[in-house]
């Protein structure tokens, strides 16, 4: 024989079930998820690693030095020589090496034709997919007058150019 | 309420104050996520880097051709404002003018104007 006794309990015990059930609702639901598409701030510390490096290598070693050694590679076109101090310096941490690949392109103007132009300085290496979350970091460097041999690809005027640096962690 | 003791009503009015500060930190929680969203993207957004940079182009350009106008500064000239057009979407411009005794040493005005559509920016500095 089922009494009728403590009903008041049992009504209290789904009330108070209900309301847990809400509460773990609200509060998973409030949360949001960390998606592959929120990679703001990975993106944000790897440009400001990139240009920071880039700066660096943009600086003149001594007071009286000629050129940077950013200089230097871009006016030689030296691609290995770049590529090497470039990574070198952006994988340098404290503990194990960081794992970071870039690639890199020279933007510059013929001034012959009036067109620009871009030459393809470091190629990427063969862990590029095409999927990378990569970030473009960029550094205008200035070429002085150079009479002969000209120089290949940008000529021997005096110029600016634009050095564009795709960076990405692999 | 025929049947029920009033005992324990303290332990219930604190566990319901425990529960609204679950909600409540569930809401910061929540909040943060959002914060660290918004200002990544902003500074993603900004063109601090770029605006740098130029000045930099600007001033590497006064170092080496100062307020001279012939066909070498002009083609320098040319290609700072022509490759930011192509490359970065940025109108820029720039001028140098003549010394001036800015206390007790001679420098150049330089006027520097970056627009790219989202960010304008203008600077005269004495170089």
């Amino acid at each position: 024989m089922v009494n009728d006794s403590g009903q008041l309990y049992t009504m209290e015990g789904v009330a108070a079930g209900v309301i847990m059930l809400l509460t773990v609702y609200i509060v998973i639901s409030t949360t949001s998820i960390y998606t592959p598409g929120d990679t703001h701030i990975p993106d944000m510390q790897l440009e400001q690693l990139g240009s920071d490096v880039l700066a660096m290598m943009d600086t003149p070693n001594a007071k009286d030095s000629t050129g940077s050694d950013l200089e230097t590679f871009v006016d030689a076109d030296d691609s290995t020589g770049f590529e090497s101090m470039f990574l070198g310096y952006c994988n340098m941490t404290a503990g194990a090496t960081d794992d970071l690949h870039m690639s890199a392109n020279v933007t510059y103007r013929d001034a012959n034709l009036n067109v620009i132009k871009e030459h393809p300085f470091v190629e990427p290496d063969d862990s590029w997919t095409g999927r990378e979350s990569a970030v473009r970091v960029t550094r205008w460097v200035q070429l002085d007058l150079q009479s002969s041999p000209p120089r290949s690809p940008y000529g021997s005027r005096a110029q600016a150019v634009l050095v564009e640096v795709l960076l990405w962690r692999a | 309420m025929a049947c029920m003791n009033e005992d324990g009503q303290w332990i219930v009015l604190m566990g319901l104050l425990a529960a609204l500060a679950l909600f409540f930190l569930a809401l910061i929680i929540n909040q943060s996520a959002l914060v660290g969203q918004t200002t990544a993207e902003g500074v993603l957004e900004f063109p601090k880097s770029d605006i740098r940079d130029l000045r930099t182009a600007i001033f590497d350009y006064v170092d080496k051709f100062g307020n001279t106008v012939d066909p070498d500064s002009q083609a320098v000239r040319e290609d700072i404002t022509r490759i930011s057009l192509e490359r970065k979407n940025a109108v820029v411009g720039f001028t140098v003018g003549t010394p001036q005794d800015v206390s007790g040493r001679p420098l150049r005005p330089v006027t520097i104007h970056y627009y790219n559509g989202v960010t304008e920016y203008d600077e005269t500095v004495y170089y």
